[in-house]
């Protein structure tokens, strides 16, 4: 049973490793870099603030640092945990990641 | 054999990561989160250690889809008899393993093991870094019944969205599962919350009815607030034919400005009171056996680093036994991307 555990596992490894080993190969894509003008990104950040304080900061307080992938992921589980609107991400995703 | 009992877990999040991809120009990565601690407890006498590990795993898939896995990794030291030798016990449980469809902001389908959406204690107060006192709430088996957790299906999403309030709903249904790690009741049941942003205001209800052996009727509300940017107030109040009580706690954190502000903006006092009336005996409910009331006074210290440090004192008043309360845990809160995961655009 040794044996075919530590199979399983190498096979899994294995897998794992393609998707990773195919993107690295890939041009990594960009983020979306619309122009916008600076004050707009600012109002935008102030008004993610709010929207985090009023809905995320009523269970816990903002994470110490996140980049935007990361802060991408957390938000797209908060969308579902948190029932937040399409617009709340966005505007959050401003605050915790501009 | 029992050293391969998660190999299937563990390999489906791995082949669910395989299936992660960037959504068009907006590219995620999957995170591994969560928290580890170390709890010390002297209740009634009795004192306990506990130490902690509570790994999230998140993984989006495409714009959609999204795989969300978290388990409970627990170590409990204590002495089985006043003065007797420690004795050490460790606990795994799978506290949720779920695919989320985010249809839109209206509906998410869930789909797996997942938290039971009763008030908001379980799904939101329940990781060790976010809850303000190491004890649970007295209510807390309300509704909660038998894991915490629930194994079927559940819809979720905001009904009514208008800038001034927000109505937002989940409605499940789980089946009875009795697998290892996996246990869930049949039970149905449903959670509406009315979100006021403006005042920093949610208020709801919770109902589930329970299907198993015999079949019973749970229900809730709560409420969770901010008056102000520093105070936070949260209530439950929840009734099953067994009994039925409340909480509610209320917590300050304190300004950054002033003499002393730097020494106390890291510094957060809580008040917690709580409830409970028995209305009929239950065997295994987990809710106390007798009337009973409780006070705590916490105190949470954050330093950098999303390190916190969390003291406790109640006072716990029964007719079968009052008892005093202490706790202290240190809890760290982690999160980082999966290693190896490409960088791509930042």
């Amino acid at each position: 049973m040794r044996v075919l555990s530590s199979k399983f596992i190498a096979l899994v490894l294995l897998l794992l490793s393609l998707p990773v080993a195919l993107r690295i190969s890939a041009r990594p894509q960009q983020v979306n870099a619309a122009p916008q003008n600076a004050p707009h990104k600012v109002d935008e950040a102030e008004e993610g603030e709010k929207r985090f304080r009023s809905n995320c900061g009523r269970c816990h307080h903002p994470p110490e640092s996140l980049s935007p992938r990361e802060a991408r992921t957390v938000l797209r589980q908060m969308r579902v945990r948190a029932m937040l609107s399409a617009e709340d991400e966005r505007l959050i995703l401003k605050y915790l990641a501009p | 054999m029992r050293r391969n009992r998660y190999l299937p877990f563990w390999a489906g999040l791995m082949l669910a990561a395989l299936g992660a991809c960037p959504s068009q120009g907006q590219e995620q990565v999957p995170l591994i989160s969560g928290a580890a601690g170390l709890l010390f407890s002297k209740d009634a006498g009795q004192a306990a250690l506990q130490p902690i590990l509570t790994p999230v795993l998140v993984v989006p898939i495409g714009s959609r889809f999204l795989v969300e896995a978290s388990a409970e990794l627990q170590g409990y030291v204590a002495r089985a008899t006043p003065g007797g030798p420690f004795l050490q016990q460790e606990f795994t449980t799978i506290e949720y393993l779920q695919l989320d469809y985010v249809a839109n902001s209206y509906l998410t389908i869930v789909a797996g093991r997942f938290l039971t959406p009763f008030n908001i204690y379980n799904e939101r107060l329940g990781p060790i870094w976010i809850h303000n006192l190491q004890d649970g709430p007295l209510i807390y088996p309300i509704g909660t019944r038998t894991t915490g957790s629930s194994d079927g299906v559940m819809l979720r999403g905001v009904a009514v969205s208008r800038p001034e309030w927000l109505l937002n709903y989940t409605a499940f249904f789980s089946v009875l599962s009795n697998v290892s790690n996996l246990e869930a009741g049949r039970a149905f049941g449903t959670r509406v919350g009315l979100f006021i942003p403006k005042a920093r205001l949610e208020v709801g209800s919770s109902y589930q009815r329970f299907l198993q052996d015999q079949h019973t009727d749970s229900y809730g509300v709560y409420l969770s607030w901010l008056p102000t940017a520093r105070v936070e107030v949260k209530a439950e109040y929840a009734h099953s034919p067994q009994g039925y009580g409340y909480w509610i706690e209320g917590a300050y954190r304190f300004s950054e400005s002033g003499l002393l502000g730097r020494e106390l903006k890291n510094i957060q006092p809580i008040i917690r009171g709580q409830q409970f009336f028995r209305l009929a005996p239950g065997v295994g409910d987990q809710l106390p056996q007798a009337d009973t009331q409780r006070v705590d006074f916490g105190l949470n210290y954050y330093f950098p680093h999303e390190i916190r440090l969390n003291g406790s004192y109640g006072r716990h008043l029964s007719s079968s036994g009052n008892s005093n309360n202490w706790t202290l845990d240190l809890t760290y809160r982690f999160l980082f991307p999966m290693p190896f995961w490409p960088k791509g655009a930042k």
